[in-house]
C-alpha cells in the first residue's frame, strides 16, 4: 500500500518543490482574506506533516490531533502575519506546530502523560503503520542525518522530534550544555548544505 | 558579536528548534537577534531544515479541516439541524444522526466541539450528496454495519451496530480493499451502547470492496486477520 496515491493524503514538500511552496505561499495570502477554499487547500497539504511533528513530540495521537486542530485554527486566524520574504508558508506552518507542540509538553500535565507513552512510540509498529508518504523527503533527511556526527544527530532529533531543550538533550546525551549548543547548530549547518535549502 | 556574543550567537541552532526554555534565556537570545544581522538569515535556514524533517515525519490523521466559517463568525451550535429532518425518515441512516448527536454530548471542549462540528459538517456533505447508497450488511461476528456511500464525492460513511466488544489491545479497523491494493480507511471508535460513532472514508473508486477486520491496537498498515465483512462498493 502507498498511501500518498490517495488524494485525502496527498501534499507537497516544503523544500523539495520548489513551484509547490510558491502556491502554498500564495495560498497563504488568500487565506489571509478569508478564503475558505485557500485554507482547506493549505489544510490539505500542511496538516499530515503538522500532525506527524506534533505527535513525533506529544506522542499521544488524540492529544497531537487537539494541538493539530489548534494550529491549524491559529494558521487562519494569523495569516495576515505571514510575511513570505520572512520564509514560506510550509516553514511558517511547521515552525508554528513545533512551537504548539513544544508550549504543551512543558506543561507539566501533558509531561507527565507524555511519559507514560514513552514505551508505545518505541514500537516500530507505530512509525510503520501510520507514518505517510513523504519517502523522498523521509529518504532525504534520513541520507542527511547519516552525514552528521552521532551527537550532532542524536542532539537534533532530540530536539526537535524528542522536544527535549538542549539542557535536558544535554543531560541525556551526557555532553556538556556549551558542547551541545554547538552541536545543534553544527549539525543543523551540515543539514542545511545536505538538503540544499538556501 | 564575534567576541562577545559568540556565545549567545552559538544558541541559533537551539533556538530555531525551539530547544531554548522559555524565560530569561530566550528573551536574551531574542535581544540578541535584534542586534544580528546575520542571525535572522541563519535561522530562516535552520527552520527550513526543521520543515524538512517535519515533512519526513507526515502521518496520516483522519482530522478534517476546522469549521472556520464558525470561527471567524460563530453560529448557533446547533449547526446539524437542517438536515436533521431530512434524514428522520430512513432508520438505518437516522441510526447515524444519533452518533453525531453523541458526539456533541461528548464533546467537553470548544476544541472537541469544534471537531466534532467539522467532522458532523463533512459527513453531513456525504449523507445531503445527490446521489447517495444506503447500504447495510451484517458482520460475521454478529452486528450490523451501515454504509452511506455517495459516489460522486467518492466517500463515504460508515457506522456499525451491535459488534461485539474487543478484548483490550484490539481494534476494528476499515479498508478499502482494491484491485490492485488494500487502503486502510480509519478505525472504528469506541462504541457506545452498541453503536460506533460515523466514520468518514475517501478516495472511495470503482471497484473497492469495504472490509471491516480486528487488528491489535493501534491498526494495521495492512489488514492481518480475515475480513468480517467484504461489502462490495456499486460505484
Amino acid at each position: 500500500m502507498n498511501p500518498s496515491d490517495s488524494d485525502a493524503f496527498r501534499f507537497k514538500s516544503a523544500t523539495t518543490d520548489r513551484r509547490g511552496e510558491r502556491d502554498l505561499d500564495d495560498l497563504l495570502v488568500h487565506v489571509a482574506r478569508g478564503d475558505q477554499e485557500a485554507f482547506e487547500a493549505v489544510y490539505d497539504r500542511l496538516v499530515g506533516p503538522a500532525y506527524g511533528v506534533i505527535r513525533r513530540v506529544l506522542r499521544d495521537p488524540s492529544q497531537s490531533e487537539e494541538v493539530t486542530q489548534e494550529v491549524l485554527l491559529e494558521v487562519w486566524r494569523t495569516a495576515a502575519r505571514f510575511d513570505p520574504a520572512m520564509g514560506g508558508a510550509a516553514t511558517w506552518v511547521m515552525t508554528i506546530a513545533h512551537r504548539r507542540a513544544i508550549d504543551r509538553v512543558r506543561s507539566t500535565t501533558a509531561a507527565a502523560d507524555r511519559e507514560h507513552k514513552t514505551a508505545e512510540f518505541r514500537t516500530p509498529h507505530d512509525e510503520v503503520a501510520e507514518a505517510v508518504e513523504a519517502s523522498l523527503d523521509r529518504e532525504r533527511v534520513r541520507r542527511c542525518l547519516d552525514g552528521l556526527t552521532e551527537v550532532q544527530r542524536e542532539s537534533i532529533t532530540l530536539a526537535y522530534y524528542g522536544g527535549y531543550s538542549y539542557r535536558q538533550v544535554s543531560d541525556l546525551l551526557k555532553v556538556t550544555l556549551g558542547a551541545i549548543k554547538t552541536r545543534i547548530r553544527d549539525g543543523l549547518i551540515r543539514m542545511r548544505d545536505c538538503l540544499g535549502v538556501s | 558579536m564575534r567576541l562577545l556574543g559568540h556565545d549567545m550567537h552559538s544558541l541559533s541552532g537551539a533556538y530555531a528548534l525551539d530547544a531554548l526554555e522559555g524565560g530569561a534565556e530566550r528573551d536574551r537570545f531574542t535581544r540578541h537577534l535584534n542586534r544580528c544581522q546575520s542571525c535572522a538569515g541563519e535561522i530562516r535556514g535552520f527552520r527550513e531544515v526543521a520543515t524538512a524533517m517535519a515533512f519526513a515525519a507526515a502521518a496520516r490523521t483522519r482530522q478534517l479541516p476546522p469549521e472556520v466559517r464558525t470561527h471567524a463568525r460563530p453560529r448557533r451550535t446547533r449547526a446539524w439541524v437542517p438536515w436533521v429532518p431530512w434524514l428522520s425518515g430512513a432508520i438505518a441512516t437516522a441510526s447515524i444522526v444519533v452518533a453525531v448527536l453523541f458526539g456533541f454530548a461528548q464533546a467537553h471542549t470548544q476544541q472537541e466541539l469544534n471537531q466534532v462540528r467539522a467532522e458532523n459538517q463533512a459527513i453531513a456533505l456525504v449523507l445531503s450528496a445527490p446521489q447517495v447508497r444506503l447500504l447495510t450488511h451484517s458482520t460475521s461476528k454478529g452486528g450490523v454495519a451501515t454504509v452511506v456511500l455517495a459516489a460522486d464525492r467518492h466517500q463515504l460513511v460508515v457506522t456499525t451496530n451491535g459488534l461485539p466488544a474487543l478484548p483490550a489491545g484490539k481494534v476494528y479497523q476499515l479498508w478499502l480493499i482494491g484491485k490492485t491494493k488494500i487502503v486502510s480507511a480509519g478505525l472504528l471508535p469506541a462504541s457506545t451502547s452498541g453503536q460506533t460513532p460515523p466514520v468518514l472514508a475517501s478516495g472511495v473508486v470503482k471497484g473497492d470492496t469495504l472490509g471491516l477486520t480486528v487488528e491489535p491496537a493501534p491498526g494495521s498498515a495492512q489488514p492481518t486477520t480475515k475480513p468480517i465483512l467484504a461489502l462490495p462498493l456499486p460505484l
